[in-house]
């Protein structure tokens, strides 16, 4: 049993090394036309200090990371092996629900505190439009591709309708504003959701009956219409410049007056709210008939046919639904850049949410949040001080790097959803 | 008094292949029904005509629930069919391996109870009573077909034999007045196949579920059927009791083989 432990263990460390020593070659020098295998050489033999210990040849550093990840891989592995055991037979909710709620008021108030403990403006700002707005998308793209199992490679498109219709309830686009008149940006919320949720069923209407891989590349589809719409239809959307007069939000109440300038914080609050909001909402209808008529779905969609769910409604109510909290990050965005342009909403983009999605663990509410939030603050960390050698157009192989060991050691995601981690888990009480 | 089923001359295509000729049967209200037939017969086929799974090119399948009004289920979805008092099972189990036990049959309990995106968000007292009706409904079918115990065990961990009560059980949370089960008894032991047996004849007897049943162990079939359809290469070839059936000699032919045979083999 223990050679076998070992055994796999040698073989995780392998791929690691393997991959490991490639980054090593990619992100080494360059060669060039007259030596081209300068680059290759010194990539492997450069000196560079491992963790700033002792300074060491390249290839070696790199070793010692893909072992290093392998060992924590594995010391995770074999933790989530034991952890998914003791699930096995009985769910632990009611037994560590005291912990919970202490665990989640604590970290309530940390992210209340954040804006007075995090200072730097540039954190500041990220926290709103990189990590906030991002912690939206990937709730909602969870509820399409988590819940729901349909791979949705498009989602960038529902952003950008709510971000448009934002810019079309406030009068910043050239079309006639919607109901004649300019209106305060708070009321483009609703109609920004209305609108985004519309355009799931439009999407969803004709192409949720197709399954799988022909999904994701209508979906895919979809996204880059949009995009090129945006583009486009100068007289519309105000073309590839967009619009940049979006206003800010402002209360006028009686009495109560604010306006939502230029700092961040107050964005920051009013977008926690709604992802507080939404986290309630996606994660009541989880654990509601809804929720297991979206499982039921996803595992096997001819035995939910059998007992009277019609997969297309419940499909099309999860595009609606996912499509939501897309169209209120949309609201966020125009309303705190004051601008609205096609080059935001890329097919990169949809790819990112994905990415966040995938790694916090598809189907978990938490999870995903987690994701989006450790994800997005290290692409944000890495733009702000990038380190010696690093480069920004390197990210994006990183994070492949970083969904690749994933796949190795928690293809279910780092806080995988317990209905999904019950699929891996092997038969119990040795029935068979 | 109308039969439940009546089903007249369907034919089923696949392209060039004829799955299912000129069919014609009809089951009674009440009755145990039983198909059998070698391999590639065409019941499985008739099983997905009849859950609207397929769509035969002609002929007339007629349904008449005894409350609902009569719906003709050639054009169909599954989903209709399953709401108008048909339920299945399947010949390889499909389970929601992800859920429970508990909550696979849930779902089938609930799943004829419309949407309400609001109420599943809100939890109002309608849900929450429509909660515990769910939730009442279910022990009472995970009881009656003995999986109480197992309620809380994820689906894929259950032994073949469970995974087939499962499946019944969830067949029957959706209030059929007739349940469809293609070959319960396969990869089962002998003296599950014995508890299965009893569980068939519980479910007609005391719930008043008609049954349609295809299956390959005889002894099982012989016991529990109260008349049977003989299917071969898409045809009826012959319909009786199963004393009339074992002794047909194109039933024989076709499928059962002769006595003689299986002594020889035996000896």
């Amino acid at each position: 049993m223990d050679s076998l432990n070992v055994k796999k263990f040698l073989k995780f460390a392998g791929v690691l090394v393997i991959l490991s020593e490639l980054a090593a070659v990619v992100t080494g020098p360059p060669g060039n036309p007259t030596h081209p295998w300068v680059g290759f050489k010194g990539s492997i033999a450069d000196p560079t200090s491992l963790l700033g210990l002792f300074t060491t040849s390249r290839g070696i550093v790199f070793l010692v990371y893909g072992v290093l990840v392998a060992l924590i891989g594995y010391l995770l592995k074999t933790k989530n092996k034991f952890v998914i055991k003791s699930q096995e037979l009985q769910r632990t909710v009611s037994s560590n629900k005291a912990f919970r709620i202490v665990f989640f008021s604590a970290l309530g108030v940390l992210v209340v505190l954040l804006p007075t403990i995090v200072k730097d403006a540039f954190w500041q700002n990220a926290m709103v439009s990189q990590i906030a707005i991002f912690v939206l998308l990937a709730l909602g793209l969870n509820v399409v591709t988590g819940f729901a199992g349909l791979l949705d490679l498009g989602f960038v498109a529902f952003y950008a309708v709510g971000a448009y219709a934002t810019a079309w309830c406030t009068g910043a686009l050239p079309l006639p504003a919607l109901f004649g008149m300019h209106l305060n940006t708070f009321y483009a919320i609703p109609v920004a959701i209305a609108l985004a949720m519309v355009s799931g069923v439009i999407l969803g209407i004709p192409t949720l009956r197709l399954r799988g891989d022909y999904l994701a590349i209508v979906t895919l589809g979809f996204g880059e219409i949009i995009t090129v719409f945006a583009n486009n239809l100068n007289g519309v959307t105000g073309g590839a410049m967009g619009t940049a007069q979006v206003p800010h939000f402002s209360i006028h109440l009686g009495p109560i007056k604010y306006n939502w300038g230029i700092p961040p914080v107050p964005y920051y609050y009013l977008t926690i709210v709604f992802v507080g909001i939404f986290m309630i909402a996606f994660s009541l209808l989880e654990h509601s008939r809804v929720g297991r008529a979206w499982t039921a779905i996803r595992e096997d969609e001819v035995a939910a046919e059998s007992v009277g769910i019609n997969p297309l409604k419940y499909k099309v109510l999860a595009f609606a639904i996912g499509a939501a909290s897309a169209g209120f990050a949309g609201v966020m965005t125009a309303a705190q850049t004051n601008y609205v342009s096609p080059a935001t909403f890329t097919l990169g983009l949809s790819i990112n949410v994905l990415v966040l999605v995938i790694f916090g663990g598809m189907g978990s509410i938490i999870g995903v949040v987690f994701g989006a939030v450790v994800i997005q603050t290290v692409t944000m960390y890495l733009i702000h001080n990038p380190p010696a050698g690093y480069q920004p157009q390197d990210l994006y192989m990183y994070i492949g790097l970083l969904l690749v060991v994933m796949m190795i050691f928690r293809p279910a995601g780092m806080i995988p959803s317990r209905r999904r981690t019950r699929t891996h888990a092997p038969s119990a009480s040795g029935q068979e | 008094m109308e039969n439940l089923f009546d089903v007249t001359d369907v034919s089923l295509r696949f392209g060039g292949v004829v799955s299912l000729s000129n069919v014609s049967m009809f089951q009674k209200r009440g009755e145990i029904l039983a198909v059998i037939g070698p391999n590639g017969a065409g019941k499985t086929s008739l099983f997905n005509s009849l859950t609207g799974v397929y769509q035969p090119q002609e002929g007339t399948i007629l349904f008449n629930p005894k409350d609902k009004p009569q719906l003709s289920i050639i054009g169909k979805k599954p989903f209709t069919v399953s709401d108008s008092g048909i339920a299945r099972t399947f010949q390889a189990s499909r389970m929601f391996n992800a859920l429970t036990t508990f909550e696979n049959v849930k779902i089938g309990a609930e799943s004829h109870k419309g949407i309400g995106v609001l109420g599943a968000m809100f939890r109002g007292p309608a849900t929450r009573r429509d909660e515990h009706t769910s939730d009442e409904h279910t022990w009472s079918l995970l009881e009656f077909v003995g999986l109480k115990d197992r309620a809380n065990v994820i689906a894929s961990a259950l032994s073949y034999g469970e995974r087939r009560r499962l499946e019944i059980a969830r067949g029957l949370a959706t209030n059929p007045e007739v349940l469809l089960l293609d070959e319960p008894a396969a990869g089962t032991n002998p003296s599950e196949k014995n508890d299965l047996a009893i569980l068939i004849r519980k479910v007609r007897d005391e719930m008043g579920v008609s049954i349609l049943l295809i299956e390959h162990d005889m002894k099982l079939v012989m016991s529990l059927a109260e008349r049977l359809y003989v299917l071969n290469f898409g045809s009826v070839i012959a319909e009786g009791t199963p004393d009339e059936i074992r002794s047909n000699q194109n039933v024989i032919d076709a499928y059962l083989g002769t006595a003689s045979e299986e002594e020889t083999d035996n000896a």
